[in-house]
């Protein structure tokens, strides 16, 4: 605030001595020789004027006739202007009056005075709100512009966060009950299911404090993931790798790769009875790293358009800023493919 | 009588599980096991179990199309592991569903509560599984996201829309994809009348019966709903309700 009135007073200032030296500059130019009653004359001028534009700030400051402002209190501000060139040609003729500072072959009438004041002042009245409300209404759009950005980071950090801890209730109370079912068929195979789905709750917990992960962190868990769903679907599902090992250091963003396989899942095995193959394939191409899902089944419209995939092109977005590709198609007549590309960082 | 009763689930473990915990309960027979939705209807068609423990979630079809494939409902106990939004579907019906992994309590409660109304049922049937559908027995209705069971007595009117049939029912007025043809084939003629071409109604159902042009009849059903009996229908009508 106080920074704020000190850069008012410097442009008050600044801006009525430039008037006055515009002043200076087109007399010594018209006249030959400048009368001496010329300098306290402008000297009245230039103190009203500042005097006078200090308390119509106040005025339009005590009564917030300044951006933001609703429109129908314009015609406040013309009133005011009004009023105050009113006031300033008044008091300048009558001080020239009373302290004779006029030519002594020019002596006009004081209405006289008055009429050319109100002439030839009132558009310095005019320029000075003008530009005075021009800079509040810049500093205002800039400072609701500032608040928009930080608003929209804040929902984009918000929205990561629910995007990354997606992690699918169906899922975890399934793989329990096939856990349970394990305990009795095959106890070594439950006591590794409940390590797996232990893993899986671990890092969709801690998957709110990175922002990125390595590829190889990120497979773990699809590991994991599609161990229990095979658990489940066994006689359904075949689940095939192929893994570079020079991609598995890479940085991705947390939990993505997961979500397409979750997607792969849930289309290839989950909209038909038959068997399904998943393919998690990762692969160096154009100093880029590929990341590849395939699953049996037809591309419907609407998956394109779901939540997990609408959610992974926004994550890439904000991340890569448009660096990053991300595409689902139909590779042959039975198998689905959701590729990811994103540039290597190092 | 242990009730016949059928599980309906996509994963051979959970199948398994329930088989496990159902041991615990000797008046549940299993007498078969289906994966998916279609091999569920054929199954239940066969051999017309009391009980079916019915999964929603199932690859291509859920247990809701199942259930609206099925000329007529056994009892149903769904197992889900996280549906609430699709047991939301049903509005008017408390309906019994147990959560997987299943709580041995619950699935006691849930089996105990069915045995009541079964034997009930069993009391004042006569066991005919392959005759009309009789008055107690219960439709599964689904129109487009709502669903409802419904006792045939309940349903006062049937209607003809195209295709379809609109089934009336408390304020419920939900279309089903079956004629009206192939419904008065199945249902209890001395319940359920063909009026005209457009309607079947309900004969418990009737409030009032006037006179109506060429010698037919205008019939007022408890509902509000006015019905025209065509002539030829008058004849059959009039020999029904007089003795």
């Amino acid at each position: 605030m106080k920074k704020q009135s000190s850069l008012y007073w410097i442009c008050q200032i600044a801006g009525w001595f430039s008037y006055g030296l515009t002043i200076l500059f087109f007399a010594s130019i018209l006249d030959k020789e400048l009368n001496p009653i010329f300098y306290p004359r402008l000297a009245i001028n230039l103190s009203i004027g500042i005097l006078l534009t200090h308390l119509l700030r106040e005025t339009m400051h005590r009564f917030s006739l300044r951006p933001p402002m609703p429109s129908n209190q314009w015609w406040k501000l013309v009133l005011l202007l009004f009023v105050f060139s009113i006031i300033n040609s008044f008091s300048t003729s009558y001080l020239a009056d009373i302290l004779k500072l006029y030519e002594p072959g020019r002596n006009f009438s004081l209405s006289r005075r008055f009429l050319f004041s109100i002439i030839f002042d009132t558009p310095i009245f005019l320029v000075w709100m003008s530009v005075y409300i021009l800079w509040h209404y810049i500093e205002f759009t800039n400072t609701e512009e500032i608040k928009k950005v930080r608003l929209e980071t804040m929902i984009k950090e918000l929205e990561l966060k629910t995007i990354k801890s997606q992690i699918n209730p169906h899922f975890i109370f399934n793989a329990l009950n096939s856990i349970r079912a394990l305990v009795d068929e095959d106890p070594k195979r439950a006591r590794q299911a409940i390590t797996e789905l232990s893993n899986i709750l671990r890092s969709s917990i801690q998957v709110d404090k990175v922002e990125i992960a390595s590829l190889e962190k990120e497979l773990d868990i699809v590991k994991d993931y599609l161990a229990l769903e095979y658990i489940r679907f066994a006689d359904r599902l075949k689940i095939v790798y192929e893994v570079e090992p020079n991609t598995l250091s890479h940085q991705i963003p947390p939990m993505m790769l997961q979500t397409l396989v979750e997607n792969a899942i849930k289309h290839g095995l989950g909209k038909q009875p038959g068997d399904c193959t998943i393919k998690v394939i990762s692969k160096l191409e154009n100093d880029k790293l590929v990341l590849i899902v395939q699953n049996t089944g037809l591309l419907q419209e609407t998956e394109k358009d779901g939540f997990g995939l609408q959610s992974t092109r926004e994550r890439l977005n904000i991340l890569y800023r448009g660096q990053a590709i991300f595409e689902i198609f139909q590779c042959a007549p039975n198998e689905v493919t959701a590729k990811l590309v994103i540039p290597i960082s190092n | 009588m242990p009730i016949k009763a059928m599980i309906i689930d996509d994963e051979r473990l959970a199948r398994n599980e329930l088989k496990k915990l159902l041991e615990q309960h000797p008046e549940i027979e299993i007498i078969d096991e289906a994966s998916n939705v279609d091999e569920g209807v054929e199954k239940i068609d066969l051999a017309h179990p009391e009980l079916i423990f019915l999964d929603i979630q199932m690859p291509g079809k859920t247990g809701f199309d199942l259930l609206a494939e099925l000329e007529k409902s056994p009892k149903v106990i769904f197992t889900t592991a996280y549906d609430e939004f699709a047991l939301k579907a049903f509005e008017v019906n408390a309906l019994d569903y147990l959560l997987k992994p299943i709580d041995p309590k619950r699935l006691a409660d849930a089996i105990q509560k069915l045995q009541a109304e079964i034997e009930l049922e069993r009391a004042s049937l006569s066991g005919n599984t392959r005759g009309p559908l009789s008055e107690s027995d219960q439709v599964f209705v689904k129109d487009g996201e709502k669903c409802w069971f419904v006792k045939l007595e309940e349903i006062r009117l049937f209607e003809s829309v195209g295709n379809y049939a609109k089934v009336y029912f408390s304020t419920n007025k939900p279309l089903i994809l079956k004629s009206l043809n192939a419904l008065e084939e199945r249902l209890d003629e001395h319940v359920f009348f063909r009026a005209n071409r457009k309607h079947i109604i309900n004969l418990h159902w009737i409030e009032k019966i006037e006179p109506y042009f060429n010698g037919g009849l205008l019939v007022e059903l408890k509902g509000g709903e006015k019905i025209e009996i065509s002539r030829r229908q008058t004849v059959k009508f009039k020999e029904m309700m007089s003795f």
